[in-house]
């Protein structure tokens, strides 16, 4: 009877394993030189107009092309599928000369035409292969609006490879717009054939870049092969690239050292000694790229005093926080613009941690013993601010519920925050409103009432993209009431000048002047660390993420 | 019988139907929609609005609701908010994968944990039945991600006999057919395909299979004692019957009812989605994906998947219900 049951136990016990005891280093590949890389979660989709996510985007940057690229571990935009351009006197008229003897993953030619039927793809409402349900949000967000709202006005063929772009007003960041990774050109034929199923993983992309798609598994893996047709050179030795989805952030780092993937993006803080003590694997930090704030909502009647907002300034650590936090290479933020960026102000002094001071402050603006209760002001149809006192509500700090590149640790860096703010008095509240989607809603509609965390990534390694994205049409709820209307025009100026030497003053004159008034609190521009094996070489990063595999060497 | 599945399935519609309203109504009732969701940090007033418009999402709830619904009847998912795929293609790559770690599991947490826990019941209080007790209780509360990591790092990364990450490794594939991996390789003839599925299939196996061993390994134990106490069982013994006779077909047999449920509620619990095992495996199947299309607030995904959960659970307490007839002769249908 007991050896009946032990046997049971036993023969349940060894079941799965009978098969087993591959080593698993020993695993070879059948498909030449793989570069694998990990990544945190699936694909959204693969036709890159309609996409949002990095993830996706680094799938399509390794097939897809646009008119022009980033140079390198820059910003700077090069020639791409267009070599060369002009743009006319008054920066609304450009001409780019195509690249000849192109083709498309799926054979047919890339021309001017093919150009044309992208861009009028992506404006226009009720082009055919605009799909109702497709997203073309990008399009929307760099070009102004979609149809009549777009600043190009038209989009023409003036000959087999040039194409002329017409914009209704000069537009600073174009080209570093066109090299954005959702403006490269699909094959206006596979777009036709595949209909709304183009970019889905039973279709894939294609377009004119150095690696084909595959196939795509959804959660599972994503797989590339090498073009054998390509326009350009491949410096790199890779055949195939394999996308694996690892979610967890441990299994990934587990996943690199047991030889399954060669690289993944942003291990865990306390993982980085041992990725770089590690024998076959290694480090690379991609320049900060994005900004970590603490914004005021200025219904709050007592963040409308500047000496309130410069104690609160003042009591904050940054390094403190810098240093607790986020990888190396992070720095404490002086302003919006990071310092990689063209528009940077070097000039603009770094706040002293100093919460005597800010004590000092507190009691001259008449607060002597801080606060703990704050009133809420009324607005009006114009989003103003008005007099009127709404509400008497306690102090909120909002912190952010997820982990972004710019922010490591809401939660964490919450509590240090308002741990700072009770050493000046000031007892805030923590709040996280709920999860990420409803953090979001609540920001865009003015309804975190306090101060709360935000940041942002850049999208063009443009100064417009971070000041003038957020700091053109105020008032608006979605910045927390925040008016400055003479930071307003000149941002508004700056969009429309073509001549970069002559929009930096600009971008540095608002930087300062948002020093001086405290317009929110900067925290820091974090790195990105990337996580690589040791057989891998020829990685180069880049702070907008849109990396290239086609430098990529595996031995 | 007949007559009893119909009735049963009958009484499944208002359930399902009450099931999608009450889905529908919470999802579209918390704070945030897919728009704030897609849009993140560039999420203004303006552009959502107009990508609301976009989306239909600013329709009365009531005219989504029936729109989806007609859908439905209509055999159309919908797609996906974001990345506008189909949602049905995107379930029919994923279920397979959820259907088969949780099979596996279910094996696995059976024909260990009924036996332990019939032993445990014969030799109460016995060293055997502390030890399994223990076991259980730790199965119970060790944190699945602990497991997990724990398994990685040492099979995976230390000893390196196992794989971890998926359902194959790359450059291995296996003809679909019913989409179970273990299953295709069998019909499709292909013995690498099984070995490095079976392989892929170990770990998480065991990760997913401790919580429901160590509740199936208690409640045999629970039933086992109940039964051995009877008088039949004292009259078995006194008419001369053998141990394992005695056990087996007396004690067992009547002890096996809440063993039956507790299988199939588990059943029912590892189909709708082993979040956590799935996300530390790489383990492509529902139970993440739900998960982050909750967050996104992916409506389509959240509510067809919703829907097929429910449709699982009827159909598993119907398979149940059955079973009980099977068992236990008094039952009648």
């Amino acid at each position: 009877m007991r050896k009946w049951f032990a046997l049971v136990v036993v023969l349940a016990l060894l079941v799965p394993l009978a098969p087993g005891n591959v080593s698993v280093s020993s695993r070879v590949s059948a498909q030449g030189n793989t570069f694998t890389f990990g990544e945190f979660g699936n694909a959204v989709a693969l036709d890159p107009a309609i996409v949002t996510d990095g993830i996706s985007f680094r799938v399509t940057v390794q097939g897809c092309e646009a008119l022009l690229f980033f140079d390198g571990s820059t910003t700077n935009p090069i020639p791409g599928l267009a070599e060369s351009w002009t743009a006319s006197e008054d920066g609304t008229v450009w001409t780019f000369k195509l690249r000849e003897g192109v083709t498309f993953h799926d054979g047919t030619p890339f021309n001017a035409e093919a150009v044309v039927y992208n861009f009028e793809r992506w404006r226009f409402t009720d082009h055919p292969t605009h799909f109702p349900e497709q997203i073309f949000e990008y399009y929307a967000y760099m070009w102004g609006g979609l149809d009549d709202d777009s600043i190009i006005t038209s989009v023409e063929a003036t000959g087999e490879y040039e194409v002329t772009f017409t914009l209704s007003s000069p537009y600073g960041s174009m080209l570093n717009t066109l090299a954005m990774p959702m403006f490269a050109i699909s094959s206006p034929a596979a777009i036709e054939a595949a209909g709304p199923a183009y970019g889905t993983p039973a279709v894939g992309y294609s377009c004119t870049g150095p690696y084909k798609f595959v196939e795509w598994v959804s959660d599972d893996h994503i797989t590339l092969t090498r073009n054998e047709d390509y326009w350009g050179e491949i410096p790199g030795n890779v055949d195939t690239i394999i996308f694996r989805v690892i979610p967890n952030a441990a299994a990934r780092f587990a996943a690199l050292q047991a030889g399954e993937i060669d690289a993944f993006e942003q291990p865990n803080v306390e993982d980085l000694p041992a990725i770089e003590a590690g024998e076959n694997t290694y480090i690379l930090m991609r320049d900060p790229l994005n900004v970590f704030y603490l914004a005021f909502n200025y219904r709050i009647q007592e963040f409308r005093d500047v000496r309130v907002r410069r104690a609160i300034s003042m009591a904050i650590n940054r390094q403190e926080i810098v240093d607790a936090f986020y990888p190396p290479g992070a720095v404490v933020a002086k302003t919006m613009v990071p310092p990689s960026l063209w528009g940077y102000n070097p000039d603009v002094p770094a706040v002293e941690y100093d919460p005597e001071g800010a004590r000092a402050l507190l009691a001259e603006a008449g607060y002597p013993n801080g606060f703990s209760e704050v009133t809420l002001l009324g607005v009006d149809e114009n989003n103003m601010v008005t007099d009127e006192v709404v509400d008497v509500i306690p102090l909120t700090l909002y912190y952010m519920p997820v982990q972004r590149p710019y922010n490591p640790d809401g939660l964490g860096i919450g509590e240090a925050m308002a741990s700072y703010l009770s050493q000046i008095g000031l007892n805030a509240t923590l709040n996280q409103v709920g999860d990420w989607s409803a953090y979001l809603d609540a920001r865009s509609r003015g309804e975190l009432l306090g101060l709360y965390q935000l940041g942002w990534t850049g999208d063009n390694g443009d100064p417009d993209n971070f000041l003038g994205y957020f700091y053109t049409n105020q008032p608006k709820p979605s910045e927390g009431y925040y008016y400055n209307p003479e930071v307003d025009q000149l941002l508004r100026q700056a969009r429309t000048m073509t001549d970069q030497a002559e929009r930096e003053p600009i971008y540095q004159l608002v930087e300062q002047m948002q020093h001086d008034e405290v317009a929110r609190l900067y925290i820091a521009h974090s790195g990105v660390p990337l996580a690589f094996s040791s057989r891998v070489s020829g990685y180069v990063t880049n702070p907008l993420a849109t990396e290239h595999f086609k430098f990529v060497s595996v031995n | 019988m007949a007559k009893y599945i119909a009735r049963r399935i009958i009484e499944a519609i208002p359930v399902i139907f009450g099931v999608s309203v009450l889905v529908f109504m919470l999802l579209h009732l918390i704070p945030g929609d897919p728009v704030t969701a897609i849009l993140g940090e560039r999420a203004t007033p303006e552009n959502v609005e107009a990508m609301r418009e976009r989306l239909g999402l600013n329709k009365p709830l009531y005219e989504q609701y029936f729109i989806w619904v007609g859908n439905i009847l209509q055999g159309d998912l919908g797609n996906t908010v974001r990345g506008n795929i189909p949602v049905a293609n995107e379930i029919a790559a994923r279920f397979p994968a959820t259907v088969e770690l949780s099979l596996a599991a279910l094996f696995l947490s059976t024909i260990v944990g009924v036996p332990l826990g019939i032993i445990s019941g014969i030799k109460r209080n016995s060293f055997i039945d502390t030890l399994t007790m223990f076991g259980a209780l730790f199965g119970v509360s060790i944190p699945v991600f602990v497991l997990g990591l724990l398994l990685i790092f040492l099979f995976g990364v230390e000893l390196g006999w196992l794989p971890f990450v998926g359902r194959l490794t790359s450059g291995v594939s296996i003809e679909r057919r019913t989409g179970l991996h273990l299953i295709d390789a069998i019909l499709s003839g292909n013995p690498r395909g099984f070995k490095d599925a079976l392989e892929h299939l170990v770990l998480p196996t065991i990760t997913l299979a401790t919580v429901s061993l160590a509740i199936i390994a208690r409640i045999t134990r629970s039933a086992m004692l109940e039964v051995l106490n009877q008088d039949y069982i004292r009259t078995a013994r006194a008419k001369g019957l053998k141990g394992r006779q005695v056990i087996m077909t007396h004690a067992f047999r009547n002890a096996l009812l809440p063993v039956v449920t507790i299988i199939g509620l588990s059943l029912g619990r590892l189909l709708s989605g082993a979040v956590l095992t799935e996300t530390i495996f790489a383990w492509p199947g529902v139970g993440k994906w739900l998960f982050d299309s909750i967050i996104a607030r992916d409506y389509p995904i959240v509510q067809s998947m919703t829907l097929l959960i429910a449709l699982v659970f009827i159909v598993i307490n119907l398979a149940v219900d059955l079973l009980y007839a099977v068992i236990d002769p008094r039952i009648r249908y």
